[in-house]
């Protein structure tokens, strides 16, 4: 072997190949440290790639203006407005659909099951798809562009909440009254769109023509506006867009119903989006600390076994850099061995993970490899940390002199006797022989400990902090739960007749009470001219029985009252406090209104709430409702979808057209699963770093058995029996394991609260915090199985070391 | 700065006031109490004395594997003491071979690369003709025959023999060993002794410790410690 290759290189090359194990252990917990941080910042990197690939792709608008219909001749002179670089128009009309044919079944089975159960579709359309120009649709696999008549293109994320596939069948209620069936005609991709899985409902792509043939007004509803953003901000961009309501749209008679004006540059689901963002990026800086750890961990317990031959070696002639130097190559060939098996792994798992994500956040296609600073960032980790991990120990044994590198037995172990861990060590009398020994055993290498334990501290304080962020979630669902008493709601497409509304409700079975709301969306007419557009009114009785507003500020609505309650996410973004004049514009109606009281808010963005009789003038609904909430004698999910579906088809029945029904149980559940999304990256994560801590605790457990094999030998020699030494070595992993808990405990409370305000500030919603320990007490179990199982193996080894071989062992 | 002694010449070796307290115990514990010591080329020097007396102690000063606390160790003008730690490598791998009294020869290298490693580091010879250097020592030593084994498959007296063919690799002038003997029989004791005899009447001088009191006696000088003081210097007439 290595025929003409100088001794001491032959040397580093036999290291690598004659103590195979340790060459496997070394280069996998390098590996695995390349590994998490490809995955989390790969990952990441991905995400961001495809989103910032495909969004602008897709044209997106600067604002929207809902409307109640205009013509091509509005957008033409839109577009010449100032500052409009481009303008286009969409109808979107949501509807209730079934799966399948079932005009020719006019009345359900009784028994009807989840699948023809009617659930909501927005419809789409476009004066002419081929050549829209803003918030483009991407169709997939070669879908038929523009939707053929008759056809539907579903957008890719409906997958998520509906299995539909092409050639299915869909029955709508038509707006122009009676059933039409629809065919799915293909897939495509709308960035713009919110995923499936996030509202609820799904959203398909038609034609101009079978949006006519659905009976729908032919004009479109929705302006979308695309402004000339260099050097706007959102204030002047939402001042342009209510000019262009005010002088242009408004003067050619068409209503304008609300106006949307977003952050500029930013996605409907920037917010979520940027959570996961933060979080990942949290996450990965973890990963790195800890494959930082776990790498300078396992190099340094390497090199103290070779500490006895450095000094030889230095006693033969060997100079520093000479010497250093091969240290140097053999740590770089496990680190390049490392990441010939992390970084495939890693790739491969970053995209697998951006796949699942961005399938999810439904940001459409892209390539599927991690950037190149992800690489490079693991690549750093997998060959510069080895590198200096294993520079400081080579350098500093040929400083000492060769009897100090003779004689050294780890990176503290001669000092054993000194400390006070030891001392106190010392005091505890009684313990059982082979429990006292692995304690001292433990705490003898108290360098490699310390590295273990933080290894394996910060993994138990992510897992935890993740449980503690899950739990947070959920208390945050079950306080929105106390906060609404309804069991469904009804929202029609047009407004409804109240006294009708209740009386039909009334004859629906497992109805037991009902009230009428008129929901709308306003927009806020702030003084310095500008609008914000992201608010609604709900006008109810203010005796309602179906929230309970709590009030943090001024008084609940009265009888008559004039006056308008808002929740406290107006109050963070208006800078609105009690007694505060508003003036507002909801559907094209300006009102002014006084703020009496501050309701805390539930997750339903600003809101004003109003007397609903007030409103009813104000808007000159004549006793209309746009909302009916109804309570039914079950609580239960599925009997709450049960009765929503017998009051949708009453409604129907009557021609009145209901654009949507939701149970309460699967609201609070589709809002659990879209905080679970993040929850359930955060999982992914945790896992990985929880794996990435029991590699290091394994590894270190294999080292010290390895570093141990005489003093094992020489435990064999005066008598003690296999099944003590494995006692020893079990015993020292179990210690190990539960003090790394405890320290996790402890981290888990600042990381799990600065976990959740990263997320409320991400997301925007006030989360209510919630330490979980039942992720405490499961990672103690978790942890003392693994820490007990990873040094099985090791301590079977040792048990089965012989006295020769003991003695034998360099 | 080599210092001149009285004769006029410079010594091989020269010793004074040598101190090594070692304070990694309880209570630091002084090995040398000013040690005073001269040696001339060609001596074979046997440093004698019971267990715990010093020996060690005084052979790894002058061989720099171990740091006085104070005094003075020059070997052939160089001031040892006063060296770096890497300056003290090179200079030892030209200067002074090694024999450890348990061997420690590297265990992945064969029993010829291990020879071959002094002269590695020390770029001794050219590349190619290293082996063959190597296995002529070994030849000198009659290990020529297990030149390819792993250390682990040969004896303790074996061992011992390829040692010290690893500490003539780069032909020093001086050979330090320490209880070269001390794991060996009387019979694999006496041929590495007879060893090397031969060595220094080629020219070589010795320090070598021993406890062996068949061996102390043949030497040319016996130096014995005790108590970290040379309490006795004996030459023997050739
Ligand atoms: N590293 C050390 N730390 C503390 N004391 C030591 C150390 N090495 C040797 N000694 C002490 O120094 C004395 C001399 O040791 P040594 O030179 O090894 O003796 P010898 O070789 O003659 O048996 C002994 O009493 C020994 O206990
Ligand atoms: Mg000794």
């Amino acid at each position: 072997m290595a025929v003409g290759l100088p001794p001491r290189w032959r040397k580093v090359l036999r290291d690598l190949l004659t103590h195979k194990l340790r060459t496997l252990l070394v280069v996998l917990s390098i590996a695995v440290g390349i590994f998490a941080i490809l995955v989390v910042m790969g990952g990441r990197g991905i995400l961001l790639r495809t989103f910032g690939d495909n969004f602008p792709k897709s044209n997106p608008s600067t604002g929207i203006l809902y409307t109640s219909g205009f013509d091509a001749s509005v957008l033409e002179r839109v577009r010449l407005f100032p500052g409009v670089r481009d303008a286009d128009g969409r109808r979107l009309v949501t509807l209730t659909y079934r799966v399948g044919d079932v005009i020719s079944l006019p009345e359900p089975p009784v028994q009807e099951t989840q699948a023809v159960r009617s659930k909501a579709i927005e419809l789409m359309s476009s004066a002419d798809w081929t050549t829209s120009r803003l918030e483009l649709v991407f169709p997939q696999n070669g879908a038929p562009w523009p939707p053929p008549r008759g056809g539907v293109v579903l957008e890719v994320s409906d997958t998520q909440i509906a299995s539909l596939a092409v050639g299915d069948l869909i029955t709508v209620d038509a707006p122009g009254g009676g059933k039409k069936l629809l065919r799915v005609a293909g897939f495509a991709h709308d960035i713009n769109s919110f995923p499936a899985m996030f509202v609820g409902h799904i959203r398909g792509y038609v034609s101009a023509d079978t949006m006519a043939d659905l009976g729908a007004p032919k004009a479109m509803s929705e302006l979308l506006v695309s402004l000339d953003t260099t050097g706007l901000d959102r204030a002047g961009a939402s001042r342009i867009i209510s000019k262009i309501r005010d002088d242009v749209v408004a003067p050619t008679g068409v209503d304008v119903l609300a106006t949307y004006v977003p952050d500029i540059g930013s996605h409907r689901l920037g917010d979520i989006f940027k959570a996961v963002s933060v979080l990942l990026l949290a996450l990965g800086v973890l990963a790195l600390i800890l494959s930082g750890f776990l790498v300078v961990n396992t190099v340094t317990a390497l090199l103290t076994q070779q500490m006895k031959q450095l000094g030889i070696m230095k006693a033969v002639g060997g100079t520093s850099w000479q010497i250093t130097r091969m240290y140097l190559v053999l740590v770089a060939i496990y680190g390049a061995l490392a990441i010939c098996i992390g970084l495939p792994a890693g790739a491969f798992m970053a995209s697998w993970f951006a796949v699942f994500a961005g399938g999810l956040l439904n940001f459409g296609p892209g390539s599927t490899s991690p950037p190149l600073s992800a690489i490079e960032l693991a690549v750093a980790v997998g060959f510069v940390v080895p590198l200096v991990a294993a520079y400081v120990p080579v350098h500093a044994g040929t400083r000492v002199s060769v009897v100090e590198a003779l004689n050294s037995t780890g990176m503290s172990g001669a000092h054993f006797g000194h400390g006070r861990v030891d001392r106190l060590l010392g005091t505890i009398r009684g313990l059982p022989r082979p429990v006292a020994l692995a304690l001292r055993n433990t705490f003898l290498r108290k360098g490699r400990l310390a590295m273990t334990l933080a290894t394996l501290v910060l993994a138990a304080a992510v897992v935890m902090s993740v449980g503690s962020v899950r739990a947070s979630i959920l208390a945050t669902v079950t306080d929105m739960s106390s906060w609404w008493h309804y069991d469904e709601q009804i929202t029609f497409a047009q407004p409804v007749n109240a006294r009708l509304a209740a009386r039909e409700a009334a004859k629906v079975s497992g109805v037991s009470g009902s009230e009428g709301w008129i929901v709308a969306a306003a927009s806020l007419r702030r003084g310095d001219g500008t609008e914000n557009d992201a608010l609604s009114v709900i006008g109810l009785p203010p005796a309602t029985t179906f929230i309970t507003p709590q009030i943090t500020q001024g008084r609940w609505l009265v009888p008559g009252d004039t006056g308008v309650v808002v929740n406290t996410d107006v109050v963070k973004s208006e800078n609105l406090s009690v007694g505060d004049s508003v003036s507002l514009k909801v559907r094209g109606v300006d009102c002014t209104f006084k703020i009496v009281g501050v309701a805390r808010g539930q997750m339903m963005g600003p809101v004003f709430f109003a007397e609903v009789t007030k409103l009813d003038s104000l808007l000159s609904f004549q006793g209309s409702i746009t909302r009916l909430m109804v309570r039914s004698d079950s609580h239960a999910a599925a009997d709450q979808d049960a009765t929503g579906d017998r009051l949708e088809r009453r409604f129907s029945g009557l021609g009145l057209l209901v654009s949507g029904v939701q149970g309460q149980a699967r609201q609070s559940e589709s809002f659990a699963n879209q905080l679970g999304i993040l929850v359930t990256f955060l999982i992914i994560m945790a896992v990985i770093l929880a794996t990435v801590g029991v590699i290091g605790l394994v590894g270190t457990m294999i080292i010290n058995v390895l570093e141990s094999t005489r003093e094992i030998g020489v435990m064999r020699a005066v008598g003690a029996s296999h099944a003590s030494i494995f006692r020893v070595f079990v015993t020292e992993g179990f210690v190990i394991g539960v003090l790394s808990w405890a320290g996790g405990v402890v981290l888990s409370f600042p990381m799990s609260w600065a976990l959740v305000q990263l997320l409320q500030s991400a997301i925007g919603v006030p989360l209510t915090y919630a330490f979980s320990w039942q992720v405490v007490a499961l990672w103690l179990v978790v942890v003392s199985a693994i820490s007990a199982a990873a040094s099985l193996l090791p301590a079977y080894r040792a048990s089965q070391v012989s006295v020769r071989d003991a003695i034998a062992y360099e | 700065m080599p210092t001149r002694t009285d004769t006029g010449h410079e010594p091989l070796i020269r010793i004074s006031s040598l101190v090594k307290t070692y304070d990694s115990g309880e209570v630091p514990f002084t090995a040398l109490k000013g040690v005073d010591l001269i040696v001339q080329p060609g001596e074979f020097v046997g440093l004698i004395g019971k267990s715990g007396s010093g020996k060690t102690t005084l052979i790894n000063m002058i061989t720099g594997i171990d740091r006085p606390t104070s005094g003075e160790v020059v070997i052939s003008g160089t001031p040892v003491h006063a060296l770096s730690e890497n300056k003290l490598a090179v200079w030892r791998g030209r200067t002074i071979g090694v024999v450890f009294q348990f061997f420690q020869l590297l265990p992945t290298l064969t029993v010829v690369e291990n020879v071959m490693l002094p002269m590695d580091f020390c770029n001794v010879h050219l590349a190619r003709e290293r082996e063959t250097y190597a296995l002529a020592l070994l030849e000198q030593v009659e290990m020529a025959d297990q030149a390819y084994k792993l250390p682990s498959a040969l004896s303790g007296g074996q061992q011992q023999r390829v040692a010290i063919a690893r500490a003539l690799a780069n032909d020093p002038p001086i050979l330090a060993a320490d209880e070269p003997t001390g794991n060996l029989d009387s019979v694999t004791a006496e041929s590495v002794f007879a060893l090397f005899e031969k060595l220094v009447a080629g020219g070589k001088t010795i320090v070598m410790v021993t406890h062996d009191n068949d061996i102390a006696a043949r030497v040319a000088r016996a130096l014995h410690v005790r108590d970290g003081e040379i309490v006795d210097d004996i030459r023997r007439e050739k």
